[in-house]
């Protein structure tokens, strides 16, 4: 539970309300709810950033507001900011050393992570002439700098554009595939959808539902099709026979191509890691 | 799980990137620019002499200069380079990783007190070459009014240099503690210079209140002296000749009022930072 103070006469906004939750090792959770509804306040308790007015959070055992709690801990804030005067280089291997890496092992570990977010050709320009897309992906880098096991990151497609929206889901997903537990926010539900293995939903501070994404958006009971084109007369028979069974044939519509599709087949996906500069 | 001990490294990790991010500005820039112009012009300023030798006069511009413009500078330094890191939300990646708080606050300290040694580093160096020259040129022109042996003493330069930078670093230390508690940057500067002048004037509340004979006032200014340094302490060198050079004693108890007064401060600027909310 966490109450701010507001004003000078001792009233309280309670922005997390008796929320309990439990991220398990491995699984990709996001984190879901409208602008203010505390998913921000959320993260900043868990890696101990705020104090809980009551309960506790703990990460893999230990309380969040110890210094030991962070040491597994990769964070990508919403609209990253760094040092702007920092080469990408500079930025990746300032956090690793803050994480006790040192010598050579930081200098690959560095060239490693660079080269995961794509950011190999850019990472000796200036942070400050990153555009957003590459913040993102450098601050990416940054998070994974120490090989954390638990990953938090807070609207990391956030102003990012789709063709780096679908390049930061590919990252969470192979992410999760080398064991990393990941706990996200963000907007983008559909994306969401296909990233995460359970979702919670935070409404005015309050947990109002949490599942697994295949229970909670899951079959219910109804079925959709998707054929060739079909002309009237076939899908008139087609309406007859399943009302011959008392069925009932409810929508046809006209498949159409996401707009997102179309965008990155115009875009095109080869390598961005120079492009995009402000 | 093994311990998160203070970190050296880390702290000295901070305190480069707030001499980098503090030398890159404008400001700083400025003021350095300014100090230099009134160093090198002051013998243009000649006019404002009111009757002390013309050296004398040109160290005092360069030491007024210094202090000044280096109390300016290290006051707006402190405050703005710590709310850079809060509102730009810098402190947040940095605070997520497993630092201490200590070390940030730390970090900070040392970052703007580097800074204000180069600052006062280089109008040192300047004031001694301004000071041979002039010295030279007036040996030339008025060769029978030298008289051997009571030249200018660069030594008690240094050493005016260096009672300046440590008058710098425990204003450091003040402003930082009023920046960790304070909301907004603009009160922590009000406030920096308000403790300026607390600590310039409250010897002449002192020795007022004891010509009055106050008991009250008395009573308050030995609260406030108690509570703030007395800056005048540091006018240990304000001669120019090598025969008033104080006793080695002298200046080492100086410099250890400076550093206690700058600890105090600092660990208390500790205490309350590590209950902010980032």
């Amino acid at each position: 539970m966490k109450d701010f103070a507001v004003g000078l006469r001792g009233l309280r906004l309670r922005a997390v309300d008796h929320v309990s939750l439990a991220v398990r090792p491995g699984e990709v959770f996001g984190l879901l709810g409208p602008n203010g509804s505390g998913k921000s306040t959320t993260i900043k308790l868990l890696l101990g950033l705020l104090e809980p007015t009551a309960g506790e959070c703990t990460i893999f055992g230990v309380p969040s507001g110890k210094v030991e709690a962070r040491r597994d801990v990769g964070y990508l804030p919403e609209a990253p900011n760094f040092y702007r005067f920092l080469t990408g280089r500079e930025l990746v291997m300032f956090y690793g050393r803050m994480c006790g890496l040192a010598g050579a092992a930081l200098r690959e570990r560095v060239d490693e992570m660079i080269a995961l977010v794509g950011l190999a050709g850019a990472a000796d320009r200036r942070v400050g002439t990153y555009s957003k897309g590459m913040l993102q992906r450098i601050g990416l880098a940054q998070a994974l700098v120490h090989d954390p096991r638990l990953l938090i990151l807070d609207e990391p497609t956030a102003g990012v554009d789709p063709v780096g929206s679908a390049e930061m889901a590919e990252l969470i997903l192979a992410l999760k595939a080398r064991g990393k537990t990941v706990l996200i926010t963000s907007h983008l539900l559909g994306q969401i959808e296909e990233l995460c293995d359970r979702v919670a939903i935070l409404d005015r501070g309050r947990l109002v539902a949490e599942g697994r994404v295949a229970d909670l958006a899951g079959a219910q009971g109804r079925l959709s099709f998707e054929t060739d084109a079909l002309p009237p007369e076939e899908i008139a028979a087609l309406r007859a026979w399943l009302e011959s069974r008392g069925r009932k044939l409810e929508a046809v519509v006209p498949a159409r191509r996401r707009l997102e599709e179309v965008f990155r087949a115009h875009v095109g996906r080869g390598p961005r890691d120079t492009g995009g500069g402000r | 799980m093994n311990a998160v001990r203070f970190s050296p490294v880390r702290t000295w990790l901070i305190a480069g990137n707030t001499l980098r991010e503090a030398a890159r500005q404008r400001f700083f820039q400025f003021l350095l620019l300014l100090a230099f112009a009134l160093t090198l012009g002051a013998r243009w300023l000649r006019d404002f002499n009111f009757g002390a030798p013309e050296l004398k006069f040109l160290a005092d511009c360069g030491f007024g200069a210094m202090a000044f413009l280096g109390a300016a500078l290290t006051i707006a330094a402190t405050a703005q380079l710590f709310f850079s890191e809060v509102e730009n939300r810098t402190a947040l990646t940095l605070l997520a990783k497993p630092v201490w708080r200590a070390e940030f606050v730390l970090g900070k300290l040392l970052g703007v007190a580097a800074l204000s040694a180069v600052f006062c580093a280089l109008l040192t160096g300047l004031l001694s070459l301004t000071l041979a020259w002039r010295e030279a040129e007036l040996a030339r022109m008025l060769p029978d009014a030298a008289a051997p042996g009571v030249g200018v003493s660069h030594a008690m330069v240094a050493l005016g240099g260096l009672m300046q930078w440590l008058r710098l670093l425990v204003l450091a230390a003040f402003t930082l503690l009023v920046a960790t508690f304070a909301q907004s940057q603009l009160f922590s500067v009000v406030t920096g210079f308000l403790i300026l002048v607390v600590c310039h004037l409250q010897h002449l509340a002192q020795d007022a209140y004891a010509r009055a004979g106050s008991a009250a006032g008395l009573i308050a200014s030995g609260f406030i002296s108690s509570v703030f340094p007395d800056f005048q302490v540091f006018q240990i060198a304000d001669s120019l000749s090598a025969a008033d050079l104080p006793v080695a004693g002298d200046v080492v108890r100086v410099t250890l009022y400076a550093f206690g007064y700058a600890a105090v401060a600092v660990g208390l600027a500790v205490v309350s930072f590590r209950r902010r909310e980032i």
